[in-house]
């Protein structure tokens, strides 16, 4: 089917879908947690997983959808929004309903600690299998998947000279031309640092520092670097390289054949939420099925198989995927950010 | 030759004409003051002497060199002169000694040459013993010492000093009249010094320029200035006087109310005619109970005095002549007492009598 | 901006009180002062707003983390690793650099347009005043748009010039970081010396010039050792400012991949939170200010340093003759590495859809406005909050100095000096640090003001009480108390005398102080940053927070609106009190 016919019927479809499920569809536990939501009046959503415009976008939508249910977006890097948020525990300050980071360690910490809200979505069960059951005491779950892969600027490289694989970024032929997140703040940047590590040990970092690669905070400012033509290639966040090169801007995306990176992050309810309802249903939301759509259209991994992925996104079974253990993220984070600033700076 | 030479000197700001045509001459060696009131224009000719404004109009030469015209300008660091300012401008933040060496080295000379010169100055205006102290330090009277010294240690071929002691008290404003007067015999270097009080120019000064509105409008030795002024502003401006109208009929100059036969005058007022104005010092006229005996050259008329206040050193009383609305200023030794109201001989010196444009 | 130390010794008349020793409890009440109680509770004020912050963050850097004990071992922490280390020297490096820099910038614009016949000077000190208002880390953005090595426009035009293979600019780098921070902090020297030369009379050079000194040997000689000691307080506050700013290391030095003081603080407050760490770690920042401060102090004391003061006789400017020009070319360079190019690029950026494409029609848009203004969550709340915070901070500073400012001046209580003292304080904290004490005192329980509002305007309010009370304490002290003295002679009380006669004097220096208070206010970042909350961040850290994606045209957007805010409250400054105002040092 060609692509703008997929779209009319999906527009239709969501509007149809939309008038509907006000009218009729509210699930009983969807209504009563809406009624009690609506008293609430609004959730406050600490996000890193998504662009702000993206993440501000979501907030909308699910505003849209239950009206009188306004959505806070405070987002920042994963790691600045755990370092908030550890700051307000910290401080015996109640402000955070959903916390949704990048480093999914800080999930496995703050359920140990007794921080989390323990809360299973009904729409969770309709997730991938592969996304369910993150947690198995259904503490956090999945909100976003997502994958570092190479992307370099089309103007600057071409097709032929681009990387192919991880280890081609070591060539000192990119020396000054790559671009970087930075682990300390992005918990995406973390992850990739880290299956590095484990696919090729600690002396990556210290080769792929001599050729002296630039390092902004959050991974998507690896994609307005490649944009303004500073640095040429990236290990880079697919999603928002999709996006960019919708809008028209000189960019390509190289699937590694040493595997894409691939990142599950989650989000959870804090204990002792403000609004603990507009959370429930806030959390019910980022995991149903209209919101799968609003993430195909930005180019997010799906999280359900129900859903057609975007055009120009190619599906995760297509190409090579490699995906650190939630054990190693917990322990490696931590390692890694200190491997990063001894061996890059800072 | 003259050393140095003003010649019709205009000075514009603006609309406003600061200095409006000044000529004068200094010989080597002389010390002549610009006497005024401020705002006459003084200090604005001393600062293009000194180079710090050029002139609209006019030359300032040195030694047949030509310094200032409008047609270009020598600046101040190259004509060889010094200044002492109002403000002093002693440098707080150089020690006496450095100070008053400043100029010394600027001269290329050898640190002992400046050492030794610096010292011998110091000692001059007794400072030697301060060297090494900053200006902070010094009370006014000692800080205008160094800025003397410092002026004095180049041997400058000008010496400029604009009213360097209005802002000494007045026992030390005295003291270092008669030690500008002092460092000038003894170095005879050609100053020019500007002042608003008469009496540190009578002091200190060879001859002085007494300005007005721009203009000089009398130069000549302290005692002529005083005695023979050329013109009201002077007479008015150096001392006290009384201005007296009068008319020439025959050998009779006639005043309101009473005569003076002119052949008393100097020179039987040859040269003159119709209306004169007379400047008469209070000092000049001497008061008696009778009738003084006539001659010497004096000239009595009766009056009544309707005025009078005690200042210690004299008596001043003012004096009506009969039939006349005039009130004469008379000065008196203290034990010549007169009461309001009594009738007096009031006596003329024709002789000091000035004729004033 | 004025900073003036307190001056106590500046008052000229005392106020006579009857003194009367009580001998019981009716006598006691009769002559007890209500003075007394007013000076308890600002005493508890300020210790609550200066030294309860400046004691925690002592206090917590000797504080075991979780049982509060005595330890050393954030010390041991703060200290024990070589990068840590190497960050602390790095800050001081780059203070000396920006001073230098900074000196280089200011010292002959200054002496340009206090003691020449330059050009154009008015325009020229529009300028300083542009790089001064213009936020540290706006202008840091602005120079990633010049001088990125690789798209930045500066070397896009060498590239394009030259034909080189890189750029001749990496701002990413210390000397950028270096160069960056003095573009915007010189204006501190230069308000310092400009001061000072305007002080200096003409007649000090005057007296070099006849002795046969040319303009250059009386520049050197006379004229730049008088003000010196100006110089020196200027050069030493760039050096704090420089060690203590957060943004535009955070924007710079991070890419660049170093640490420094600041950066490394703001890791300190990474997951877990480490604020004791931090506590131990921002000593230095303070120690090297105090030590600063007594350096200079040292060194002015040394006889031949006197204060400037008073107009000193009829002033003549120095003929430059060709030379002019060339001093005005170098305030017009200066001009266009602060205020120039960077508003341009960012003007550029901010109407961009993207901003490498260049100037183009087709580049035009209005879209990033749109999306901030009208589709960005909290953009248009960090604008409010922005501007009521710094309004409030504004009120309390000036009140609280006020107040003070009287009563000292006034001598309305005894040991009056303290208060002084304590309103003077903060001028020698470190914007981060005093955020960090902030932090360590009333965020956590029982206050727990972790992320109000309330936190930050009074963290604010502390750090900019020396800029309100010595502009009060200026203001009181320029009425003489006789003028209140004859109200009460004809039987007004105090209270009266302050509302018909101080407050209406007052007017003016108030509204001048409130500015003065109100636009740093509304920029400052190296303590909101550690203070401020989701809900209520201002927009210096909303902009630091969109700065972490790179999208550059919502930065510049943003930047612009920040800008455009603050260039309003400066023109209310101008129209109510004058064109200089915040050039003035006094």
């Amino acid at each position: 089917m060609p692509w703008g016919l997929v779209r009319v019927c999906q527009c239709l479809w969501l509007v149809a879908g939309l008038s509907w499920a006000e009218a009729a569809t509210l699930t009983p536990n969807e209504a009563a947690l809406y009624e009690a939501a609506k008293k609430e009046g609004e959730v406050t959503w600490y996000v890193g997983q998504f662009a702000t415009d993206v993440a501000q976008q979501f907030g909308k939508n699910f505003t849209e959808r239950y009206p009188g249910v306004k959505v806070n977006v405070y987002r920042a890097t994963g790691q600045v929004v755990f370092q908030r948020l550890s700051q307000d525990m910290k401080a015996g300050v109640r402000q955070c309903d959903l916390f949704s980071s990048t480093d999914i360690g800080h999930s496995v910490y703050l359920k140990a600690q007794g921080q989390y809200l323990r809360y299973k979505p009904e729409n969770a069960a309709g997730l991938i299998p592969a996304f369910q059951n993150i947690d198995p005491d259904g503490y956090y779950h999945t909100t976003q998947v997502n994958t570092v892969t190479i992307l370099y600027n089309t103007d600057k490289v071409k097709p032929e000279e681009a990387p192919r694989k991880w280890t081609d970024l070591l060539d000192p032929k990119w020396k000054n031309k790559i671009s970087l997140g930075h682990p300390g703040f992005s918990g995406t940047a973390g992850t990739w640092v880290l299956m590095m590590r484990e696919l090729y040990g600690a002396g990556y970092m210290e080769k792929l520092a001599k050729n002296n690669p630039q390092a902004g905070r959050s991974l998507n400012d690896t994609i307005t670097m490649l944009n303004a033509a500073e640095r040429v290639v990236a290990a880079g966040p697919t999603a928002t390289a999709l996006r960019s090169i919708a809008k028209g801007n000189p960019m390509a995306i190289v699937y590694p054949e040493d595997g894409a990176v691939l990142q599950i992050s989650v989000s959870a309810i804090v204990k002792d939420a403000p609004h603990p309802n507009a959370a429930k249903l806030f959390f019910e939301y980022l995991l149903s099925r209209e919101h799968s759509v609003a993430l195909a259209e930005t180019y997010y991994e799906l999280l359900r198989p129900d859903v057609d992925p975007a055009p120009g996104a190619k599906p995760m079974r297509e190409f090579k995927i490699v995906q650190p253990t939630i054990e190693a993220i917990v322990k490696g984070i931590p390692e890694i950010k200190e491997l990063w600033r001894d061996t890059i700076g800072n | 030759m003259s050393k140095l030479v003003l010649n019709g000197l205009v000075r514009k700001f603006g609309e406003v004409t600061a200095v409006d045509d000044i000529n004068l001459e200094l010989a080597e060696g002389e010390f002549v003051s610009l006497l005024g009131p401020s705002g006459c224009g003084k200090t604005t000719t001393l600062r293009m002497i000194a180079g710090f404004i050029n002139p609209t109009q006019g030359s300032i030469e040195m030694d047949g060199r030509v310094l200032s015209s409008p047609g270009g300008v020598v600046p101040p660091e190259r004509r060889q002169m010094s200044m002492i300012f109002q403000s002093y401008a002693i440098w707080p933040n150089m020690t006496v000694a450095e100070n008053v060496g400043f100029g010394l080295k600027l001269r290329k000379l050898s640190g002992d040459e400046v050492r030794r010169r610096t010292g011998e100055i110091l000692e001059i205006v007794q400072m030697g013993h301060l060297a090494a102290r900053y200006p902070a330090e010094l009370s006014g009277g000692q800080q205008q010492r160094v800025a003397l010294a410092r002026a004095i240690v180049v041997k400058p071929a000008v010496l400029l000093l604009d009213e360097p002691l209005s802002n000494l008290d007045a026992n030390l404003r005295e003291e270092m009249r008669f030690e500008i007067r002092r460092l000038h015999d003894e170095f005879r270097i050609t100053t020019v010094y500007v002042t608003h009080d008469q009496a540190e120019a009578m002091v200190t000064s060879d001859r002085i320029a007494v300005m007005n509105q721009g203009r000089i409008e009398q130069v000549d030795d302290p005692f002529t200035l005083y005695t023979k002024p050329r013109t009201r502003f002077v007479a008015g401006f150096i001392g006290r006087t009384n201005f007296l109208l009068a008319k020439r009929d025959g050998d009779a100059v006639r005043f309101e109310g009473f005569a003076i036969p002119a052949h008393l005058f100097e020179d039987g007022l040859a040269g003159t005619g119709g209306n004169l104005q007379f400047s008469v010092r209070p000092q000049s006229l001497h008061l008696h109970r009778a009738a003084p005996a006539a001659g010497r050259g004096r000239h009595a008329i009766e009056g009544r005095v309707v005025e009078r206040a005690f200042l210690g050193e004299f008596w001043d009383y003012l004096v009506t002549p009969k039939d006349s609305r005039l009130r004469l200023r008379i000065s008196a030794p203290p034990l010549a007492v007169y009461k309001v109201d009594e009738p007096v001989w009031v006596e003329f010196e024709p002789s000091q009598m000035a004729v004033i444009d | 901006m004025r900073m003036t130390p307190p001056d106590s010794a500046g008052t000229t008349t005392i106020v006579p009180r009857v003194e009367t020793r009580p001998d019981g409890a009716t006598t006691w009440m009769r002559s007890f002062e209500p003075a007394m109680l007013l000076w308890l509770l600002l005493i508890a004020i300020l210790a609550f707003l200066v030294l309860s912050p400046m004691l925690r963050l002592v206090f917590a850097s000797f504080e075991d983390r979780v049982t509060g004990a005595f330890t050393l071992a954030n010390y041991a922490e703060a200290y024990g690793r070589p990068r840590y280390v190497q960050a602390l020297f790095n800050s001081l490096a780059l203070g000396a650099s920006v001073a230098v820099i900074a000196t280089l910038f200011a010292v002959p614009i200054a002496w340009a347009i206090s003691r020449t016949d330059m050009p154009a000077k008015g325009f020229i000190r529009m300028v300083v005043l542009g790089a001064f208002i213009m936020p540290p880390y706006l202008g840091a953005v602005a120079w990633m748009l010049l001088a990125g090595p690789n798209s930045g426009w500066l070397n896009r035009i060498w590239i394009g010039l030259t034909g080189a293979e890189t750029g001749l600019f990496n701002i990413y780098s210390f000397t950028g970081l270096a160069f960056v921070i003095a573009v915007y902090s010189y204006p501190y020297i230069f308000v310092f010396t400009n001061a000072a030369l305007d002080l200096v009379s003409s007649e000090m050079e005057d007296a070099a010039n006849i002795l046969g000194a040319g303009t250059w040997r009386t520049t050197l000689n006379i004229t730049l050792p008088l003000v010196f000691p100006a110089i020196l307080g200027g050069i030493i506050v760039v050096f704090l400012e420089a060690i203590s700013l957060f943004g535009t290391p955070a924007l710079l030095a991070l890419p660049a991949r170093f640490n420094v003081v600041t950066t490394q603080l703001w890791q300190f407050f990474e997951f877990p939170v480490k604020v004791e760490t931090a506590a131990a770690y921002s000593m230095p920042l303070l120690f090297i200010t105090i030590g600063l401060f007594g350096l200079q102090k040292l060194i002015l004391a040394r006889k031949g340093f006197v204060a400037l003061t008073g107009k000193g006789g009829e002033r003549r400017l120095i003929r430059l003759g060709p030379w002019r020009w060339v001093m005005f070319a170098y305030c017009m360079f200066i001009g266009a590495l602060s205020v120039f190019g960077p508003v341009i690029v960012l003007a550029q950026a901010a109407f961009a859809r993207a901003w490498g494409r260049g100037f183009s029609w087709a580049n035009l848009t209005l879209r990033n406005f749109e999306y901030l203004l009208f589709e960005h969550d909290s953009a248009r709340q960090s604008i409010v909050n922005s501007f009521t915070y710094a309004g409030a901070t504004a009120f309390i500073a000036i009140g609280l100095a006020l107040c003070i400012a009287y009563i000292v001046n006034r001598r309305l209580v005894p040991w009056g000096g303290v208060l002084a003292f304590m309103c003077m304080a903060p001028f020698v904290i470190p914007g981060i640090v005093l955020a960090i004490g902030f932090y360590a005192a009333y965020a956590p329980p029982p206050l727990a003001l972790s992320g109000t509002a309330t936190i930050m305007i009074l963290a604010f309010a502390t750090r900019f009480l020396p800029i309100a009370y010595a502009n009060s304490a200026a203001g009181i002290r320029s009425i003489n108390p006789e003028m209140e003295e004859a109200v009460r002679i004809l039987g007004g009380g105090r209270l009266l005398a302050i509302r018909r006669v101080v407050a209406p004097l007052l007017k003016k220096s108030l509204v001048g102080g409130w500015i003065l208070v109100f636009i740093p206010a509304t920029r400052e970042l190296s303590a909101a940053i550690f203070l401020a909350g989701p809900h209520n961040r201002v927009m210096s850290v909303l902009l630091y927070d969109l700065s972490e994606e790179g999208n550059f045209e919502v930065l510049s957007a943003f930047g612009g609106l920040l800008l455009v805010a603050t260039l309003i409250v400066v023109a209310i400054g101008f129209r109510a009190i004058g064109r200089d105002f915040m050039l003035r040092g006094n």
